[in-house]
Formats: structure tokens, C-alpha cells, sequence
């Protein structure tokens, strides 16, 4: 188990239980990672094994029941809402698996709108850099409904990286896309972590998308059952039919 | 199908209620308003019967000219008929009494009990012999009244006033003041309230000579005796008196016709009231079409499934409909239990003006419940069926695929929904004109005037959604450039469904509209009077009564003219009257040739202030719209029947324009009007000081006179007069506004309802925006400014409607003498009061959006 110093994201003994006493599941079960940056962690494991759980938590949208952690040497736990919303609009991006883009918005303002919302000044040749690297420079001024669902993700992707956040969480990112699109998005997050040296944490059930990730961490009943380097698609799928 | 309504409506309970609540402010009104009439006409049924009962036969003085006013200004009956009753054969017992309106009962300070202007009457009433079997005063502590110095008074009166049995009470009346000992306190009839009304009973010789009524009776009534009938007795007292001097009914008749008096006055209270109820009702189907309109399209998917699994159309049309009806019997229940809360407020209002409204039995009536239900029940269902139908178009396969529907099939009925639209408006614009310009007939006007403007605001709401975008744009603007980006997306999400924005605008506006209308045309009004009293009332000051319309002694004039410093004293007086040929009702005003021209300006459209000076007694001054309406000019004869039937032949000297505060119909000299026409009292005498005079002084003096010897009567100056007529529009403006405000509330419960939906539509995406660092702060700013954007749409929209429509009105009452006046406060107060309710509305669907629960709404669907 890796806890860094430098980790961009750490918990210690995360738990996170549902309910009370007969019916009380323990979604996240004592779980202590640390995520580096410039490092694309993925979390695998069965439907139901607690990433999603894990993602909220680390992430301050949900609190956990016991245990701590810290994003971007912060600690998390014990903030009020009003704090944790600060850290999420500086530090963190999101990409969800409904690309939940504003659709009164186009695509630029869709992607500026975690600084708009922030109060800040939006730099413009970050801007145009990332509609360059996400491919919809042309498309800049479209409305989410005149863009492909893999248009959208990237939008998506692109605002999630706007603010340059130290992490960005991906929830099942390409659940909704077709194979060429995973494909493009998932490079892109790629990118993002070895180009500008992101720490991004990425949710998934699919071997595939595993395999891009530089580390693999495998969650069943809500604990760590196995936390590796990436080697292969052939190794994750080998991995991940194990459980 | 029925059950499945069922489920739909018990399971959004909470939704099904604030829907209901659209209609239940409407329901409320008109099952208030239907208890409140039916009590009041009891309660007056069974006081007259009361009052009445025992008496076989009345005899009343022939009223030949009624008067818009309950005051009667015909002459009393000579008590000599009292002896001719006495002498027709099958009388048991005749008994002349007194009933007068005129006194007034003070306070230690000189000052009209209850209300300080107008409020319900004094009446002074005569003591009834002993013996006579109808005693419609009983007394409950003390004793009647025994000497001339002695009265007694009815309970509530005393409770409110704090009179006891030995107190002292000072009343004043024709023949000036007097001092009396409270011999007893009683009730009239069984204790009802009459409208507030304060009486007191007097001997009779005591009430003829301080009403001014010496020899005099107002009523006799008489008993028949064994085997003779009352209806026997009516035609045979009748064929005894002089036929065209009285009025000879049974006891019943007159206790019908006293309670259909009052009642017809009421009638149009209520009449007012069920306006204002329809208004609420219509504002709330809007709202009700608009919440049914978004659910179905919620629902959509829903529809789609039930079609698949073999559900006619039919069937998912009832399944809406049957919900509607559901929401409509819940409003109607609740509002049914609301109406004794608006009965409350309307007794409320009318108590804080000074009048008791008597509802002694406030019952609910089958009838009311039944046109209570049915009016809430059918507004409903009626508002669901076109999103009912919508529901219908649904395709099997929209359940499966994303979108199936048919978007040429979409544009072809908007086109048509376009064309309707512009139907209506069309329809509407063209019938307010002729409302307000083509009619004379006030009632025909009104409903030219209603019907116009229900056309015209469903074809608004109907073509809103094309004005939405820009309209909102621009209101939006402001917000954005302070708020940015909540903003920006405050004023996108108000513009994202145009069609609901705008049905739920439009219900604002409705009302919006209505009230700026009532508030340019009450200032217009306003304005007009303060004109008319700067051009015609050139005096120092005007001597009125203290309620503002009611008569005042004609001795006053000679009184006052008696003080040091007073100058020119000209009293007028006023009538109601009978013109022939036309056998119109007009109001006819005795003026001072000699005076009037030092205290009031006329304008002439036929001659000139000569021809007031020089007024012969059979000459008489015609109101130019009046004389048109008439037909007739100077030179032209006519004939003028006074309230109790004497009639005299006039020619008309002359013709005077916008003139009204002195000659509203017709102006004839005082003498004529009071010797010829049985005037009793004046109306309005006006003073000038003398040249010289200290104003202060005078004034002061003219004001211990009226305190001491004449407490029903004040002067105004100019400024106080006009100070006094605004007062009184602005109290009817108030109640006015209290009843439009209901509408107004209805219409921010549909904002309300309608952010609620849409809060609810865009679950996930505020879970994304929060996700991203958006502050529960911000998403409330962003639910507000939205709010805000819709509420200023129907406010703006609502008021330019109004203001076009009082600028029209006023131009059509141009003759009347009405200019236009626009407070220039107006465009701020509508700006602040949309920003506040949009404000207001946002609370609740605001703070929901900002607790959302971050997770949950991201994984909604
Ligand atoms: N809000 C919740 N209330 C109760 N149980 C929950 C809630 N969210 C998740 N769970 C439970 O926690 C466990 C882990 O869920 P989740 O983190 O969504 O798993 P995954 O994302 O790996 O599929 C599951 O058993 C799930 O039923
Ligand atoms: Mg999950």
C-alpha cells in the first residue's frame, strides 16, 4: 500500500456505512490509498463493490462514516458544505457517465463555466488549448444538443480540466459511449495526466478502460482486494476474472 | 384507468396539493361570497319580518322619485291621516311613528359616533304605545323612553359606544342638539346588527320635533280588528287616504319590500365579489394548465408505456382527466372551508370601514356547495384538456426510443395554435373598444369589457412563448451583467420552455394588469377632481356633512352668515328628480342666483354667468351631456317630478360644460327646489370671508359654530375637500386592490409550482453544478433570479396591458370630465413589487434546489 506524501488524494481507514443496524451495509470498509499526482489510478471491481462510494467520498460529495482524507493536503473530513463546495471549484474536476452538460449553454461556455461559476477570469490560451486538445475548437459555440455523446464527454472532460484542478474523478466516463468515443476520451484523460501532470482517479467495470490506467485498484465488498501497477489489457482482464 | 388516477394523485400528494391550491383561492371567493349573501338576505328576512311582525297595514308617504341613495327625501305624512286610519272601518288600533335617518348622536368632543366619515346611519325612531301588539324595539335593561328627555338606545350601540342606562347621550337633528338621559338600552328585532346602524327611540313627540317633522309621521301602522283581514284592511284604509299623497301595503309587503331594498343594495356587493372570484378562477386555470401540461410532458414516457401494454388513447386521456377531477374536489372542498375564512375577511374590511354586515346564520347551503364543487371541479378539468389530449398524441414507440415524436406534426399545430392566438387577441382588441366606446349601457359594456379581455389574455398566453426569448433577454439583461453567470443561466432556464413561462407569466400578468388598470384609473379619477375643484369651487370653504354625501340643516347657512368675517354665504341643495317627457332620473341642484357666482365658476357651453345671476324660478341649467342625452337645448320645456310627486314646468336658460361639482344634471334656483319640490335640507353651502377678513379667525369661527350647534356638519377648504373625496377613493381603491391581490397571490403560487417542476426536471444537472463548486448560495441565487425573470415578464407585460387599457378607458369617459394621470412612481412600484414577488416565490423551490442531495440527483434519471 502506497500512502505518499506528495498524494494528490489519501484517505486513511475510509468507511462508509448505509443504514442502521440489521439492514447497515458498509459500502466503503476501511479503505487507505494514496493517489500521486501525474498518476491515472482506475478503480475496478463488481457492480456494487463500493467505487462509486469511494469516489464521493474522496471527492467531498458525500461523508464518510469514519476514517479520513485529504485532497490536495487538505483534510476533508470535518468540512462544512461551504468549504468542501471551495475545494471542488479549485481543486477537483468531474466527469460523469451522463455527460450532464447545460443544455442552454454551448459548448465553450459549458467548459468555462466551473470559472464563471467561481468568480474567476477565464485564461484564454488555456482555453484554446484545451478546445484544441479536445478536438471541438470548431464546435466551440454549439449547444450540447447539436454534439455527439462523444463531443459531449470531451466538453465534459475539457471543463473538468479548466480550472486545473489537482485531481479529476471520473465516474464511469465511457458507460454511455461507443467504443471509438471511449477511445478518444480516454486518451484525452490520458493526456491530461502525463502532459499536465493531473492525478486523475477513474471508476470503471471495463477491462478496457482499466488498461489505460497507470495503476489498478480493485475494490470488492467495499475493501481493497488488490492495488497493482498496469502492465496489459491481458493482466487487468486476468485480474479483474479473478473476483 | 380510475385507479391508476388514483395512484398518480395519491402518490404526489404534495403536488396535487399546490396544484389545488390554484383554484382554491377562486372557490374560496364564490363559496364566501355565495354563505355571506345568503346569510345577510336571511338575516334581513327574518329582521324586517321581526320588525313587521303584528302589523296588519303601514301607510308611508308615496315616493315619487327614489334616489340612489337609501335617505328619502320624500315629505313625511301629515299626522291627521293617524285620525282618518282610526276612522276606516275594521281598524283595531292605528299608531303614527317616526323613522329618520337624519340625526346624529355625539360624542363629549362634538364628533359623530363610529366612524369619523360616513359609516352607517343614525336612525331616530318613535316610542309605540303600550298596547300596541308590534313593538319592534324591546327593551332589555331600563325602561323606554317616558319624557321628552329621555331616549333609549340599541344594545350594540351602547357595548360599542360605552353608553349605560343614566348616562347622558346628545343627538342632533333638524331642529339642532339636545341633551338626553339613556332611560333603557333594547334591541331591534331580535339583536341583528343592522348594518351597523345606530338608533335611537324617542317619544314621539320628541323624535317629530327633532327631525324637524312637527305634525308629521313617516310611517302609520295599523291592526285589524277580529275578522277583518290584513289585505281587506290595506284596500279599505287605502281607499280612505288620498291616493297620490301614500303608500298602503300589508305588514308583510313591507317587510319584503324593506329586506328586498337592503338586499338589492347588497346584490351588487356580491355581484362585485363573484367578479372578483372569477378572476381568481381564471388565473388559476391557467395555472392549472400549466402544472398539467408540465406533468404530462414529465410524464410522456409513462403515456408511451401504458400504450404499449395496450392502453387506449382514450384510456390515458381519462386517466388525466380523472386526476384533474381529483385536484378540482380536493381545491373545492378546501375552498369550501376557505369561504368562511373570506367571509371573514370581506366582514373585516367592511367593519373597518364601519359597517356591520348582519350573518347571524352563516350556513353552508347544498346550493353553495354544489356551485362551489361544480365551479371547481369543471375549471379544473376543463384546464387539464388540452394537456389531457397532448397526453393522448403519445406514440407506443416513445416509450422505447428517445424521441419518436414527429416534429412536422409539431409545427403544424403550433401554426394553428398561432393562428388561434391571433384570433382571440384579435377578438379581444376588437371588443374592448366597443365595450368601452360603442354602448351607453353600462351592463352590456362591462360584459363586452369581461369577455374582451378573457379572449384577449388566453390569446396572449396562448402566442406568449414567441415573446418569451426576447422579452426575457431584455429584462434579463440587468441581472446578468450584475450576477453573471447565475444570472446567465437564471434568465436561459426561464427562456429553455417558453410555452410554460409564458402561461405562468400570463397569470401574473392578468392580474398585474387589473390592478394598474384600477390604480390609473382611480389616480385619473383623482386627478379629474382635484381639476373640477380647482376651476368651479373658487370659495374660501364648503359646508358639508361629516359623512360627505349625506344633507345638512339649511339653517346653517343663515347661521353662519350671521359671524363676523364671513362674507358671501351660498347654499346649494340636491335631489333626485323625474324629467318628462324622457322619464329619465336625474339629480337636481338648487343653487343661489344672487351668490353662487362669488363662490364657484362655471364654464358655459350656452350662455354665461348672467344667466345664473339673473335665474328665474322656473328657469333651469342643463349639464351639457346631460342635455344631450336629454335632446334638448336652451329654450326647450320640460317637466320635473320632485321625490313626492310635485311636479313644475321649467325652460332651460342655459347650458354649462365640465361644470359638474356645481350643476351635475340640472340646477334650478334653491327656492324652487326646496319650496317646490320638497327639499328639506342642503347639500354642500359655500362661504367666502369677507374683504379683509382674517381667514384663521373666520374660519375658526365657523367651525365653533358647526361644533356646537351643528355636529353632523364641518367645512372643508378647498384643499381639505378635495383631501376628503381622494380619501374616499382610496378606501374603495383598497378594498379594490385586497380582492385583486388574491388573484395576484393565486399567480405566485403558479410560479411557485411551476420552479417547483422544474427544479425537479433539471434534478441532475443542479447536482452537477453543485458537483463543480457551485455554492447552495448560488443555486439559490439562480432558482431567485429565475423566479425573478419569469415574475418581471408577467408585470411588465401585465402593466403596459393595464395601462393600455386605462388610457382607453379614460379617453372614454373623456366627456365625463376623467383626464389621464399616470403617477410617475408607477414603472418603480410595478419593477419593485415583480422583483418581490419573484423573490417571494423563489423561497421554498429555492431552498429545495440548494438542499439537494448531491449524489442522489446525479444519479437521478
Ligand atoms: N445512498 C445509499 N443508500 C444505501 N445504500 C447505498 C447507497 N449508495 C450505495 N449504497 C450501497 O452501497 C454499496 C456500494 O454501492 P456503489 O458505491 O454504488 O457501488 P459501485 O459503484 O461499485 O457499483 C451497494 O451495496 C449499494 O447498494
Ligand atoms: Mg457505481
Amino acid at each position: 500500500m502506497e500512502v505518499g506524501g506528495r498524494s494528490a488524494v489519501r484517505c486513511e481507514d475510509l468507511r462508509r456505512v448505509f443504514g442502521a443496524g440489521e439492514a447497515a451495509v458498509a459500502a466503503v470498509d476501511g479503505v487507505s490509498l494514496g493517489f500521486p499526482s501525474g498518476e491515472l489510478t482506475s478503480i475496478v471491481g463488481p457492480s456494487g463493490s463500493g467505487k462509486s462510494t469511494l469516489m464521493h467520498v474522496l471527492a467531498g460529495l458525500d461523508r464518510p462514516t469514519s476514517g479520513r482524507a485529504w485532497v490536495a493536503g487538505t483534510e476533508i473530513t470535518g468540512l462544512d458544505d461551504g468549504r468542501l463546495t471551495e475545494l471542488r471549484r479549485d481543486k477537483l474536476g468531474f466527469v460523469f457517465q451522463f455527460f450532464n452538460l447545460i443544455p442552454v449553454l454551448s459548448a465553450e461556455e459549458n467548459i468555462t463555466l466551473p470559472l464563471r461559476i467561481a468568480g474567476r477570469d477565464v485564461d484564454a490560451e488555456w482555453l484554446a488549448a484545451l478546445l484544441e486538445t479536445v478536438g471541438i475548437a470548431d464546435r466551440s459555440t454549439h449547444r450540447p444538443a447539436e454534439l455527439s455523446g462523444g463531443q459531449q464527454q470531451r466538453v465534459a472532460v475539457a471543463r473538468a480540466l479548466i480550472s486545473k484542478p489537482a485531481v479529476v474523478f471520473a465516474d464511469e466516463p465511457t458507460g454511455n459511449l461507443d467504443s471509438a468515443a471511449s477511445t478518444q476520451v480516454l486518451e484525452l484523460l490520458r493526456r491530461s495526466v502525463d502532459l499536465l501532470g493531473r492525478s486523475v482517479i477513474l471508476v470503471t467495470h471495463d477491462p478496457r478502460v482499466a488498461s489505460y490506467a497507470d495503476r489498478m485498484v480493485m475494490l470488492v465488498d467495499g475493501k481493497v482486494s488488490s492495488d497493482t501497477r498496469v502492465e496489459g489489457e491481458d493482466q487487468v482482464l486476468r485480474l479483474m476474472q479473478t473476483v | 384507468m380510475f385507479s391508476l388516477a388514483i395512484r398518480n394523485f395519491s402518490a404526489r400528494k404534495l403536488r396535487a396539493l399546490s396544484t389545488a391550491a390554484a383554484v382554491f383561492f377562486g372557490v374560496a371567493m364564490i363559496a364566501g361570497t355565495l354563505m355571506l349573501t345568503a346569510s345577510v338576505n336571511n338575516s334581513f328576512d327574518d329582521i324586517f319580518a321581526e320588525v313587521n311582525e303584528g302589523i296588519d297595514v303601514t301607510v308611508r308617504p308615496k315616493v315619487a322619485v327614489e334616489g340612489e341613495f337609501g335617505t328619502s327625501f320624500a315629505r313625511a305624512l301629515p299626522e291627521t291621516l293617524v285620525e282618518d286610519v282610526w276612522a276606516v272601518e275594521g281598524v283595531d288600533l292605528a299608531v303614527g311613528a317616526i323613522g329618520d335617518d337624519t340625526i346624529t348622536i355625539v360624542d363629549e368632543d362634538g364628533n359623530r359616533i363610529g366612524p369619523p366619515q360616513g359609516g352607517p346611519p343614525h336612525i331616530a325612531i318613535s316610542r309605540l304605545p303600550e298596547d300596541a301588539p308590534f313593538q319592534s324595539f324591546t327593551i332589555v335593561d331600563g325602561a323606554h323612553p317616558a319624557a321628552d328627555g329621555e331616549v333609549a338606545i340599541d344594545s350594540i350601540t351602547a357595548e360599542s359606544e360605552g353608553y349605560e342606562v343614566g348616562d347622558t347621550i346628545r343627538v342632533t337633528g333638524a331642529a339642532g342638539e339636545r341633551d338626553y338621559t339613556v332611560a333603557g338600552i333594547g334591541e331591534f328585532g331580535s339583536g341583528t346588527p343592522l348594518g351597523g346602524a345606530s338608533l335611537v327611540e324617542f317619544t314621539l313627540a320628541e323624535a317629530q320635533r327633532l327631525t324637524g317633522k312637527r305634525g308629521r309621521v313617516d310611517e302609520i301602522d295599523a291592526t285589524a280588528a277580529e275578522g277583518t283581514t290584513a289585505a281587506e284592511l290595506a284596500t279599505a284604509i287605502s281607499a280612505a287616504l288620498p291616493a297620490d299623497e301614500v303608500e298602503v301595503r300589508t305588514g308583510e309587503q313591507t317587510a319584503e319590500e324593506d329586506a328586498g331594498d337592503i338586499q338589492e343594495g347588497f346584490g351588487f356587493l356580491s355581484t362585485a365579489l363573484l367578479v372578483f372570484a372569477g378572476i381568481a378562477v381564471f388565473v388559476g386555470a391557467f395555472l392549472i394548465f400549466n402544472t398539467f401540461s408540465i406533468t404530462v410532458a414529465q410524464r410522456m414516457r409513462e403515456f408511451a408505456m401504458l400504450r404499449t401494454l395496450g392502453a387506449s388513447s382514450r384510456q390515458v386521456m381519462a386517466a388525466v382527466l380523472i386526476e384533474a377531477a381529483l385536484v378540482g374536489l380536493l381545491a373545492s372542498l378546501l375552498g369550501i372551508a376557505g369561504g368562511f375564512g373570506f367571509v371573514e375577511l370581506i366582514k373585516g374590511l367592511f367593519k373597518a370601514m364601519g359597517f356591520e354586515l348582519p350573518t347571524s346564520g352563516l350556513a353552508l347551503e347544498a346550493s353553495t356547495v354544489a356551485i362551489a364543487i361544480a365551479v371547481g371541479v369543471l375549471t379544473t378539468m376543463v384546464a387539464a384538456l388540452n394537456p389531457a389530449l397532448r397526453a393522448t398524441r403519445v406514440a407506443p414507440l416513445e416509450a422505447l426510443v428517445e424521441s419518436a415524436g414527429s416534429t412536422e406534426r409539431e409545427h403544424e399545430r403550433s401554426r394553428r395554435r398561432t393562428i388561434i392566438a391571433s384570433i382571440l387577441v384579435a377578438a379581444g382588441v376588437v371588443l374592448l373598444p366597443l365595450g368601452l366606446f360603442a354602448t351607453d349601457d353600462i351592463e352590456m359594456a362591462l360584459q363586452l369589457l369581461g369577455l374582451g379581455l378573457v379572449l384577449l389574455f388566453i390569446g396572449l398566453a396562448m402566442v406568449g412563448d414567441r415573446f418569451v426569448g426576447p422579452i426575457a433577454s431584455v429584462l434579463g439583461w440587468p441581472i446578468e451583467r450584475l450576477r453573471g453567470v447565475t444570472g446567465r443561466l437564471a434568465r436561459e432556464n426561464a427562456q429553455r420552455q417558453p410555452g410554460r413561462t409564458a402561461t405562468t407569466a400570463a397569470a401574473l400578468m392578468i392580474g398585474v394588469a387589473l390592478v394598474v388598470f384600477v390604480g390609473v384609473f382611480a389616480s385619473s379619477i383623482r386627478a379629474s377632481l382635484s381639476d373640477t375643484l380647482d376651476r368651479q369651487f373658487v370659495g374660501d370653504i364648503a359646508i358639508v356633512n361629516t359623512d360627505g354625501f349625506s344633507p345638512i340643516p339649511t339653517r346653517i347657512a343663515d347661521e353662519v352668515s350671521a359671524l363676523d368675517g364671513v362674507g358671501v354665504v351660498s347654499p346649494t341643495t340636491l335631489i333626485p328628480a323625474e324629467i318628462a317627457p324622457s322619464a329619465n332620473e336625474a339629480t337636481v341642484g338648487g343653487i343661489e342666483p344672487r351668490t353662487l357666482g362669488r363662490v364657484a365658476s362655471l364654464d358655459w357651453t350656452d350662455g354665461s354667468d348672467e344667466i345664473v345671476a339673473n335665474l328665474a324660478p322656473d328657469e333651469a341649467i342643463f349639464d351639457e351631456n346631460f342635455a344631450e342625452q336629454e335632446g334638448v337645448g336652451v329654450g326647450d320645456e320640460l317637466e320635473i317630478t320632485g321625490p313626492s310627486g310635485d311636479v313644475i314646468t321649467v325652460t332651460i336658460a342655459g347650458i354649462t360644460t365640465r361644470s359638474r361639482f356645481i350643476v351635475d344634471q340640472v340646477a334650478l334656483t334653491r327656492d324652487t327646489v326646496l319650496e317646490r319640490l320638497g327639499a328639506r335640507d342642503d347639500t354642500t353651502t359655500f362661504v367666502n370671508f369677507a374683504e379683509g377678513a382674517d381667514p384663521k379667525a373666520t374660519r375658526e369661527q365657523v367651525d365653533a359654530l358647526l361644533a356646537e350647534r351643528f355636529p353632523n356638519a364641518e367645512a372643508r377648504s378647498q384643499e381639505e375637500f378635495k383631501q376628503d373625496r381622494e380619501n374616499e377613493i382610496n378606501q374603495l381603491i383598497a378594498l379594490i386592490y385586497v380582492l385583486l391581490g388574491l388573484s395576484v397571490l393565486v399567480s405566485i403560487f403558479g410560479v411557485v409550482n411551476t420552479l417547483s417542476l422544474t427544479i425537479f426536471e433539471r434534478t441532475r444537472e443542479l447536482g452537477m453544478l453543485r458537483a463543480i463548486g457551485t455554492s447552495r448560495r448560488q443555486v439559490r441565487r439562480m432558482i431567485r433570479y429565475e423566479s425573478v425573470v419569469v415574475a418581471l415578464l408577467g408585470a411588465v407585460v401585465g402593466a403596459v396591458i393595464g395601462l393600455i387599457l386605462a388610457v382607453a378607458a379614460v379617453r372614454a369617459l373623456e366627456d365625463e370630465g376623467l383626464e389621464l394621470s399616470i403617477s410617475p412612481s408607477l414603472p418603480l412600484v410595478v419593477l419593485i413589487a415583480a422583483i418581490l414577488i419573484g423573490v417571494v416565490a423563489a423561497i421554498g423551490p429555492a431552498r429545495r434546489a440548494s438542499r439537494l442531495d448531491v449524489i442522489q440527483a446525479l444519479q437521478y434519471e
